[in-house]
Formats: C-alpha cells, structure tokens, sequence
C-alpha cells in the first residue's frame, strides 16, 4: 500500500524529472523537492499562522493560565471565548510529522532509482510505471561533485548543511517565546517548539551523516525553501501589522477630531430641530449648511453612546 | 472534569528518533542487500551471502570453512556477495562496505585474499583503501594479478599475492562496474553500467579501445576465438571483434538482456528479462531457436554436454514466491525439465560434479542442487539459522 501510493509514484516522478532535466538527478531532486513543497505550502501556512496567532494571545493566555490555574475546565472554557485551542499549539513540529511518510518514502525511492546493487536496479524495473522507457535513463548518473548521491557524504558537508538550514528554518518558523521572570517558558508548547529548534536540526544533522547524499540534499533544498518562506510569512506578517496599526491610528485620529469638535448650541439645536419640522424650508435658507451638521454630530453621538 | 494535557513533546521526540532510526534501518538494508553470489572450483562451492563467505564440499555438503567466521579484525557488520575467484588455493571476494561508525560518514571498502583452507579460511592479505563503493563484480584471477571492479567505477589491478596495485592507476569507467572483467592475451576486456565495452592492456591498464552501446551493461564480457560477446539493457547482444572493439553482429531480444550469454559449440545462448531464451550462430548471430522460461532472467545460462540451463524469477504468485531451473536441449530448445525452486533465482547456476547447483534467499533452502540430466532434486543446504 505504502509502496503503490508513496514510493512507486516518488521513483516515476523522479525518473520523469530526471528525463526532463537533461539527466541531472540532483536538478531532479531539486525540482521535485519544490513541488513537495508546494504541495505542502498551504498546511505550512496555516500552521504558521496558527503559531502566530498563538503568540499575539500569549498576554491573554497567561493571565488565563495564572487565574485558572486550580480549575482546568474554566481555563478550557476561557481559552474557548479567546478563541485559543491549546491542542492546536502543538502541533508546531506537524508539517514535520506529515512529511515523514514523504522521507520515508523517498528514501526508498533514492535508493531504488539510484540503483546501486543489482537488486535495487531489478527492483526499479518492477516499480517504474510502463510509460516510462528506463533504457535511455539507466544507468542514473549517482555522481554530482564530490558526491556518490547513493552514499554518505564523506566529507561531512551535507550533514553540516543540514543541520545549518533546519536550525536556521526552525528558528525562522517558530515565533519567538516569552519568558517569565524566572526564566522559564509560560507556554508548555512554546517551550516545545524551542526544544525542537534545537534537537531537530540535530537529529537530521546526524542521520545525515548515515543517509544517502541525495536524501541530504533534498533536506537542504527543502529547508532553503522554507526559510524563503520564512522570510515571506515574516514580510507578510510585518506589512498586515503595519497595515493594523496604520487603521488603528487613523481611527484613533478620526475619534479625536470627533471628541475636539465643542458641543452643539441651544441654538443649534433648535435650528436643527426646526430643520427636522421643514425640511424644504430650512434647506432653501442660507443657514441650512451649517444647521446639518450638530444633526449628524448627534447621531454620531448617540451611536457611541 | 476535563483536564488541559501537557503538550506531548516526549512522545513526539520518541516518535521522531524512531522514524529516523528506522528511515536509517530501511535505507542501509536496501542499500547494501543483494543477491547470493556463486562459484565453484569443479569440486567445491564458494557462496558470498550476506554476512558471511562460505566454502561447501559438493560431494558432501559440508561446510569447509566460513568467512569472518572467528577471524579477529574484521568489521562483522560488512555484507558479501560477489561470487569469490578461486585460484588453486587462494579465494578473493569484495565486500559491500562497512560503515565508517557513528560520527563517521566514510564507507570503507576491503578486498580479501584468504587461504582455501577451513575451518576459518586465514587471511593472507586485505586491500582497504582501494574502493570507496561496494564489490559487486566477481573478481578475475589471472597468474599472481587479480583484477577487482567496483561500483565507484573503477577496474583495479591488485597483486594478488600481496594485494599491492599493479597499475600506476586504476582505470576509471563512466558508471560502475558489476560484471567480471574477461582476459585473453595481455588484453583485460571490462563492462560497465556506462553502457559500454573497454578493452585495456592488463599490463598497464592503460585503454586501448572502447565500444559503446545502446544499454547499460550489468554482466560480465564473454570470449571466443576472436569475439568478444556483450549482453546489454538495449534489448541486443552483440558479437565484437576483439582487436578492434568493431561490432561483427547484433542479435535481438525482447526485453533488457541483464545477465551474460553463454558460448558453447558455435552457439551463443541467452535470456532476457521477459523470460525469453535465445540461441544464436556465435559467428552470424542468426538465430537457432528460441524458448521460454517462467519470470524474469537476469542470470546467466550455463551449457553442460548439450543442455543450457536457465535459472529465472519463476512465476510468482500472490502468496507464493518462487524461481524455476529449466533445461533445455542446445540442438533445438526442447525443454528437457524444469524444477521450481523455494525462491526466485537471481544467481547464474553452476555445475559441479554431476550436478546444477543454484543459490538462493529463502528460508528452507539457500543452494539446491539438481542432476544434471533428469534434474532430479540431489541435495539442498539450509540457511545456517534454519539448520539449528
């Protein structure tokens, strides 16, 4: 099943690729990193999001989590009507998660296309799909710089590298923490999302050291690409706070031109009033102008009030 | 009363390492398994099988010697399955590569030379520093050279008394190389996956022509008088002339024609991946007869007194996975018999005594041995674990 759904479809896609790309298998890796990716985007942003949104509600969780303390229901509930779902925090490392099966299945399907023992190229011929004529492609070329993309990297520049850019992507796609007085995380999920920053990108780090060079390079491209989105989601957060603040100070503006402006006359409103009596009258009168406005001022008014 | 739980971080983790402990499992296994590599000395059998290289006595089964077996400094980890040389009584085989440990990326290739002799088979000498990619080719014994090629692409020229290069420098192909080399008058003849036949003075190794082809090439080269024989991935084999590397015929199959063809008697024999067998004019290439065989052929026929022996994939079904032994007659391709074996056969059998004895992966049997003439079923060795 595993094999039919994830693996056998990854192997033709890379071969397809591979074919496409004037038989570079690490451009076929590349571009086939970026469609994964792309796939992806979309829980990626979500999750992004949801762990910002998280953090925007730190105060308000806090102060929850500090009352509440003894009453778990009653923090549920008040997490509730903010709008704030502690389960959902924690999935900080789920696009992580949900690309293991990804890993997994492309780690077969590297090793299956490189076809470095008799057995894996017999293997691929089982595997690839009948539209696809291995004859021209095989053998794959498994040597990109220094490189056997089949094994290890021995120089220990890819297990670097991936360590670098997962860390890099780690901290770029996790919000930064707060901390209480004491130094220690407020938020158990916050203090998660710290702990993988670091044991993460040293975990890949150290497979790396064991996993077939074009696995590593795919986490390398992967994690490039996330830290481009990185970047983005940061952009884009920075220009909708602008864009908050921005709508926030002119409405702040508008309420104190409102507030400046002096109270209506007796007088005033008696003109208004007249002019809410005739209409016709008071608007074919040279005062009729500056009758309207204490009306609207009033109206204004009263819908604060 | 519901409770707010603790943010599974722990078990997260655990979930982590454990897919990446087993994401590493998985790809190592993949990586360095291959099938059971076979030769003989007309007298004994010699398997590379995993862990382990071991020498039978075919008259009685019995185990001669095993390699590592207790031997001190030898990585246990490493995997063998290039079928051994044997010469008299020195045995060299190349193993798969042995991981360099925890922090350390380096694969560590090593050739060995051991004495033909049990229960251990001692070491006269190893070569770690030749190869940074497994063994997957036979190695070629001719006097005291011993030409080993590797899947990092190279073809090596080793004392094989010593294990010393012979050669200023390794000859370098253009993919790797899983086929034994052939040797015929000073000239070493080398296929490679790089889809092409190198022809070099075993001398110096230095080149002295190559053929390329349509295919890539994962079987060793085959000689006669003054041909060269190349089965390629191309669908053809082809008859090459040997001074000048100038194809004289291309013969046709239907689908990749993975292992080498077999010359006997004016008559090349051979099989592709479809499970169709061949039999041409070694001088025309103009076809003889033509049979069938049940599953995949990726080995090669062997010819003993007027019967090619087909060893193949066999037909598998869902819940049964077997290889078949066919014979045919040379003359005209008439099946003679046929013997299912416990698995699927991916090693070309051999011919001892009065017996075809081929090699397998399973776990009742992992060489059976048949008669020659009736293919009655003689003898069958056990996995070691299975024995007990």
């Amino acid at each position: 099943m595993f094999d039919t759904f994830i693996v056998n479809p990854m192997i033709n896609a890379l071969l397809v690729l591979y074919d496409l790309l004037f038989n570079n298998y690490v451009l076929a890796i590349a571009v086939f990193t970026i469609l994964i990716r792309l796939i992806t985007l979309p829980l990626n942003l979500r999750q992004q999001r949801s762990m910002q949104r998280t953090q925007e509600m730190q105060p308000q969780i806090q102060a929850i989590q500090k009352k509440y303390k003894d009453n778990p229901q009653r923090m549920q509930e008040e997490f509730q009507k903010i709008g704030y779902n502690p389960t959902e925090s924690l999935t900080g490392c789920l696009p992580l998660l949900i690309q293991m099966p990804i890993l997994f299945g492309l780690y077969r399907a590297i090793i299956v296309t490189l076809g470095s023992t008799p057995q894996a190229m017999f293997e691929l011929t089982q595997r690839t799909y009948p539209f696809i004529d291995l004859t021209p492609l095989l053998p794959i070329n498994n040597f990109f710089l220094w490189l056997n993309l089949g094994q290890p990297d021995p120089y220990y520049v890819l297990p670097i590298l991936v360590f670098g850019t997962m860390y890099l992507q780690q901290k770029l796609l996790t919000p930064q923490t707060t901390q209480s007085k004491d130094g220690k995380e407020n938020d158990p999920a916050q203090a998660m999302s710290r702990s993988m920053q670091t044991t993460m990108p040293l975990m890949f780090g150290f497979f790396s050291l064991s996993f077939p060079s074009g696995l590593s390079i795919y986490f390398v491209l992967s994690n490039l690409i996330g830290i481009a989105q990185g970047y983005y989601m940061r952009y884009i957060t920075a220009k909708e706070k602008e864009e908050a603040a921005e709508q926030k100070k002119s409405k702040k503006a508008k309420k104190e031109v409102v507030m400046d402006e002096p109270p209506p006359s007796s007088a005033d409103v008696a003109v208004a009033q007249a002019a809410d009596a005739d209409v016709t009258s008071v608007s074919s009168s040279p005062q009729a102008p500056s009758s309207q406005k204490p009306k609207s001022k009033r109206k204004r008014r009263s819908k604060k009030s | 009363m519901t409770t707010i739980k603790r943010p599974a971080f722990r078990s997260i983790l655990l979930l982590l390492i454990f897919a990446g402990l087993f994401l590493t499992a998985c790809g190592s296994r993949v990586a360095t398994t291959n099938w059971p590599g076979l030769s003989t000395d007309g007298k004994n059998l010699y398997l590379a099988n995993g862990l382990s290289v071991t020498s039978y006595d075919a008259a009685t089964q019995e185990v001669l010697w095993t390699f590592p077996g207790t031997t001190e400094g030898i990585n246990r980890q490493v995997q063998f399955y290039s079928a051994p040389s044997v010469q008299e009584d020195r045995v060299i085989f190349g193993d798969y590569g042995a991981p360099g440990g925890m922090l350390n990326p380096k694969v560590t290739v090593t050739v060995y030379a051991v004495e033909n002799t049990g229960p251990t088979a001692p070491i006269d000498w190893t070569a770690s520093e030749v190869a940074f990619d497994k063994i997957v080719a036979p190695p070629l014994q001719v006097g005291d050279v011993v030409y080993v090629g590797t899947a990092d692409n190279y073809m090596l020229a080793l004392d094989a008394t010593s294990g010393d290069p012979v050669w200023p420098q390794p000859f370098e192909t253009g993919h790797s190389i899983w086929g034994q080399a052939a040797y015929s008058d000073g000239t070493l003849y080398v296929t490679s996956l790089d889809r092409s036949l190198h022809a070099l003075d075993a001398e110096t190794g230095v080149e002295l022509w190559e053929t390329q082809f349509d295919g890539a090439i994962a079987s060793q080269p085959v000689l006669n008088e003054d041909l060269v024989y190349v089965a390629e991935f191309g669908s053809q084999v082809h008859a090459i002339n040997k001074t000048n590397g100038n194809i004289v015929w291309s013969a046709p199959a239907q689908n990749w024609v993975w292992g080498a063809p077999a010359y006997a008697d004016g008559v090349v024999y051979y099989a592709d991946i479809d499970g169709n067998v061949f039999a041409v004019d070694a001088r025309t290439g103009a076809s003889r007869w033509q049979a069938q065989t049940p599953g995949a052929v990726q080995t090669s026929p062997l010819v003993v007194d007027g019967i090619v022996y087909v060893a193949s994939e066999g037909e598998a079904t869902e819940d049964v996975t077997a290889g078949a032994l066919t014979a045919f007659n040379t003359a005209d391709g008439q099946q003679l018999w046929r013997q299912i074996t416990p698995a699927p056969l991916f090693t070309p059998p051999v011919a001892v005594d009065n017996a075809v004895v081929v090699a397998m992966t399973s776990e009742s049997a992992i060489l059976s041995a048949y008669d020659l003439q009736s293919g009655a079923p003689l003898w069958t060795i056990a996995p070691p674990q299975a024995e007990g």
